[in-house]
């Protein structure tokens, strides 16, 4: 059972995409929609058993595992492994999908079943990037997972998306063919000391620690990982494809689909090589000091809304980015949790972003203004956001900034000293947005009335609320759990099968 | 005393259009010439399979069968048959003068195609080229009212004639020298006058690459798959380029390209230029057709690094991205011509996700494929062809891969995006949309399930190609002139 629940977990979204594309052919909103719904609800309930299992085996190690030929002649298996790290990451994926299926609704009124197909095989591919450890299926899902995305922003995406997902889909894509030359280096450097192709995740490692060309095999994952968090210089896509993306692409873009490059750097990176990552870190914390500032800085003048939290995004993410290559373990823990809480808050604030803009008709914040009063509830919501991402203690995303300042600290006071200071600067566009957005006298007749949130919305804001207090309050089952297992200790499972 | 091999498939094509011939003296019917010429091509698929019949005896073998030769080979006859399903439409049934001639010429180009793939001498290789040559231009040529058709053959024609002439000029260099006809490459560090040898080696390289169509020999491509029909463009950009980058192959074959020498050089220059100089005029193209001769063209320079990798994947990978890349060429010129046959312009295609789904789906697919984007099969044919030049570091032509394929995946993707989104203001269309016949419907529907399911599971296709040789050209026992 547990044996084919990885596959499952691929393979039920895709199929329940399917199923909705189906059900969505004769033009009706509400079958895709329902369909793509239970799939999700399906895929969560997997994943409930998974992690079930999963937490009476323990903590630490590999969880699971699933094997089987693909390719013989050349080495690749569909190979499936689980680890703490994973299991965090699917649950994140899994809970940011649920508001892009439900909140949909409303935006895309023609051609639903199509949508709900792009967007369950996104999801379908962001969980195999997750869990696959066969360089070449890693590298199959990394690139399959963008190609839907593309679809749902061309088609369902605002003004100028044209040119934004052409960006979007040149960086990745570029930088993801770099990735291929390094994995390929990787793979024959192997053949050469062993004389056995292969793709295998555990068996590679070993030849990763020892081979001279380390250094230039993980730069190649570096920057494609780098484009995809997005790093500072690599983020110009970033912001364009945020703004010109429909609501449920930017959530899943900036909750999950971001979370797949830190999740990169610290499988494939620190993990991998963990010698060159050590030489390397000085200049990727540097890097990540410098994306925090600069681009709390660019947030602070914008006056587009979701350019704002774009850029807010792209900061927080400097933190990931720090932690990972802090080289300590509370740092690494820090960018765990920065990754599930950023998720959960960002997501959450593009989900009131493009709540704000349905009901107003724009983005522009220099039109909106005074919604206290209007929209209570909704506001309050949007405080609570804004306060989780400005880093409030008492919610998650304090926990993952001060542990990753925590972790710098050990490494570099004067890295610590700016990254801290970006959370003044975070501060100052968090409330910047509040102040204009929700307070102040009305600017703007709304397009639409302002009214009550629907329960979809209460439901899902209410949702990710919960999990950051509880995350801020109580992180430890979560640090505990998502800790990566090394690609070095055998899997539990594993040996189970042999 | 040595072997020499008829191929099955020679026979068979050989054959096959003296009875097409026949049957046209009695009375011209162009379904059953079709039809004939279909049956044909299936019997020499067929033959490939068997073992050869005619084995004859003498001192100068002028063809071999290997596994090389019949996979190609097998590659060449598929493609015709794709295009004689997608050729019974519009353009050549409305000519009634000339219809019947299209199918024949259509087996005479194979013929020529088959017969470079496994020829090992110089002449030999030479007929089956000057067959493949000469059918492609009555193919161009021959909707005689049109301009653009006569520009087409023109330039084809001369161009065509130059690249023969510096290939026999070089072959007989080399002949000068060697005092052999063998179609392998000569060892140049024995020969008396190694200048004379290497000018031989590289004037045939030359007279390749033009008929290959690689960047700087490439001008006539473009021009030529705008002036002529759907099928016969699909015929010069996939078949012609199947057969010369078969026989290539053997011809190199016998040396080792990963030294560095004058000839490898010039096949590195080339491979680099290819790339970036195909992407970057199918970039600028507004003219889908000259955006696929930008295309076929990088794909060419992307051929040209497997062919430089020669171990372990070398072969095999080429052989995997030719399948590759005959499937989704012959995939977007059947669409073309099934669904949007004047839809010269690229803005004709705006909208088609809306006024035809699966169409545009279908087309969508094949240009995914030739960008090497998962799941379509040119993503394993690219992943394949990488590992080949990662395996033998040549990390120049890597670079300038990944470069070119970002490159390249800028103009595949925008014709999705132009799909995808209505036509601009003001623009107003000429193209009508047309009803793909039955045949091509098929057609369409085969090639786009083969590259959806050889993408996701590529490994029969690895295994076939993995098992793929090129044995080395024999050395004749009187090959000296005395």
């Amino acid at each position: 059972m547990m044996m084919f629940a990885l596959p499952a977990l691929v393979l039920i979204p895709f199929l329940g995409g399917f199923a909705a594309w189906i059900a969505g052919l004769r033009g009706a909103t509400r079958p895709a929609w329902a369909v793509s719904l239970v799939t999700l609800i399906l895929m969560l309930l997997v994943l409930v058993n998974v992690t079930l299992a999963s937490l009476s085996a323990g903590t630490g190690g590999w969880f699971a595992h699933f094997s089987m030929p693909w390719i013989p002649l050349l080495g690749i298996n569909l190979r499936f492994d689980l680890d703490g790290l994973g299991l965090v990451m699917l649950w994140l994926n899994a809970l940011i999908s649920f508001p892009c299926a439900l909140l949909s609704a409303r935006n895309v009124s023609e051609r639903a079943g199509l949508f709900h197909f792009l967007l369950l095989s996104t999801i379908a591919g962001i969980n195999g990037v997750f869990m696959a450890t066969d360089l070449f299926l890693f590298f199959f899902f990394w690139e399959l997972m963008l190609l839907p995305l593309f679809g749902i922003i061309l088609i369902w995406g605002d003004a100028g998306r044209q040119r934004a997902v052409l960006k979007f889909f040149l960086f990745t894509q570029g930088s993801g063919l770099l990735m291929l030359l390094a994995i390929l280096g990787l793979v024959i450097v192997n053949a050469q000391r062993t004389s056995v192709i292969t793709f295998d995740y555990f068996l590679l490692s070993q030849t990763a620690m020892i081979t001279p060309v380390a250094g230039v095999l993980m730069l190649g994952f570096f920057l494609a990982f780098a484009v995809k968090l997005p790093m500072v210089p690599f983020h110009a896509w970033l912001p364009d494809t945020y703004a010109a993306s429909p609501a449920a692409a930017s959530i899943l873009l900036s909750g999950v689909l971001a979370k797949t490059g830190g999740y990169g750097m610290i499988r494939f990176v620190v993990m991998l090589f963990p010698g060159p990552a050590a030489h390397l870190a000085p200049v990727a914390m540097t890097l990540g000091v410098v994306g925090i500032l600069y681009c709390a800085w660019l947030a602070v003048a914008q006056s587009d809304i979701k350019r704002l939290i774009a850029y807010s995004s792209i900061s927080h993410l400097g933190f990931i980015l720090l932690g990972v290559f802090s080289g300590t373990r509370i740092g690494m823990e820090g960018a765990i949790a920065q990754m599930v809480a950023h998720g959960l808050s960002t997501g959450a604030l593009f989900v009131i972003a493009g709540l704000l803009e349905d009901r107003l008709g724009t983005r522009d914040m220099a039109k909106m203004g005074g919604l206290w009063p209007a929209m209570p509830q909704f506001s309050a919501f949007a405080m609570f956001f804004a306060a989780a991402s400005l880093g409030l203690p008492g919610l998650g995303n304090f926990v993952g900034e001060f542990l990753v300042l925590m972790g710098t600290w050990q490494v570099s006071h004067t890295m610590t000293f700016f990254a801290a200071a970006g959370l003044v600067l975070s501060s100052v566009y968090s409330l910047t947005m509040m102040l204009r957005v929700f307070f102040g006298p009305r600017r703007s007749e709304a397009s639409s009335p302002l009214g009550a949130l629907s329960v979809p919305h209460v439901a899902v804001l209410g949702v990710a609320a919960l999990l950051l207090l509880a995350l801020g309050v109580y992180p430890q089952p979560v640090l505990n759990l998502s800790v990566p297992a090394s690609p070095h200790s055998v899997s539990y499972a594993q040996e189970q099968a042999q | 005393m040595s072997f020499s091999f008829l191929p099955n498939a020679v026979l068979v094509l050989c054959l096959g259009s003296l009875v097409q011939l026949a049957a046209i003296s009695w009375r011209r019917h162009v379904a059953r010439d079709a039809v004939l010429c279909v049956i044909v091509l299936l019997a020499s698929l067929a033959s490939i399979m068997l073992p050869t019949f005619l084995i004859m005896t003498g001192s100068l073998p002028l063809f071999s069968s290997d596994s090389w030769g019949s996979y190609a080979g097998a590659l060449i006859i598929l493609s015709v048959i794709a295009i004689v399903l997608m050729s019974r439409h519009g353009a050549i049934s409305a000519d009634p003068s000339v219809n019947s001639e299209y199918f024949i010429l259509l087996t005479l180009a194979t013929l020529g195609g088959v017969a470079m793939t496994c020829a090992v001498n110089v002449i030999s290789f030479f007929l089956g080229l000057e067959t493949l040559s000469l059918s492609l231009l009555g193919l161009i040529a021959f909707r005689n009212e049109r301009l653009d058709a006569g520009e087409a053959a023109m330039k084809y024609l001369l161009l065509s004639g130059v690249a023969s002439a510096t290939l026999i000029f070089g072959f007989a260099l080399i002949f000068a020298e060697t005092g052999s006809l063998r179609f392998a490459m000569p060892d140049l560090s024995h020969l008396p006058e190694p200048m004379i040898g290497t000018m031989g080696v590289i004037l045939v390289l030359t007279g390749m690459f033009f008929k290959l169509s690689a960047v700087p020999f490439h001008l006539w491509l473009a021009d030529v798959l705008e002036g002529t029909t759907i099928p016969v463009a699909s015929l010069v950009a996939v078949t012609s380029k199947i057969a010369l980058f078969a026989a290539m192959l053997r011809y190199f074959s016998s040396v080792n390209l990963g030294v560095p020498s004058a000839q490898v050089n010039e096949i590195l220059i080339v491979a680099v230029l290819s790339m970036l100089g195909g992407n970057l005029m199918a970039v600028v193209q507004t003219d889908l057709r000259r955006l696929l001769a930008g295309s076929s063209i990088a794909h060419v320079g992307y051929l040209l690094v497997a062919f430089l990798s020669p171990q372990p994947f070398g072969v095999a990978s080429a052989a995997f991205y030719l399948a590759a890349y005959a499937i989704s060429t012959l995939g977007v010129f059947a669409i073309m011509n099934g669904v949007l046959p004047q839809g010269r312009d690229i803005r004709e295609w705006h909208g088609l996700f809306r006024r035809k789904p699966a169409a545009a789906l279908a087309m969508s697919i094949m240009l995914i494929s030739l960008a090497g984007i998962p799941p379509a099969v040119g993503f394993f044919a690219k992943f394949y062809i990488v590992a080949a030049g990662v395996s033998a570091h040549q990390i120049l032509l890597l670079f300038v891969l990944i470069l070119s394929s970002t490159i390249g995946l800028f103009y595949y993707l925008r014709l999705i995006l132009i799909m995808l989104t209505p036509a601009p203001e003001g623009y107003v269309s000429r193209a009508e949309l047309s009803m793909p016949t039955p045949a091509n419907a098929t057609l369409i529907a085969v090639l786009a399930c083969a590259t959806l399911v050889l993408g996701i599971v590529p490994g029969a296709l690895v295994d076939r190609s993995q098992g793929i040789v090129v044995t080395p050209v024999p050395i004749p026992v009187h090959s000296t002139i005395p």
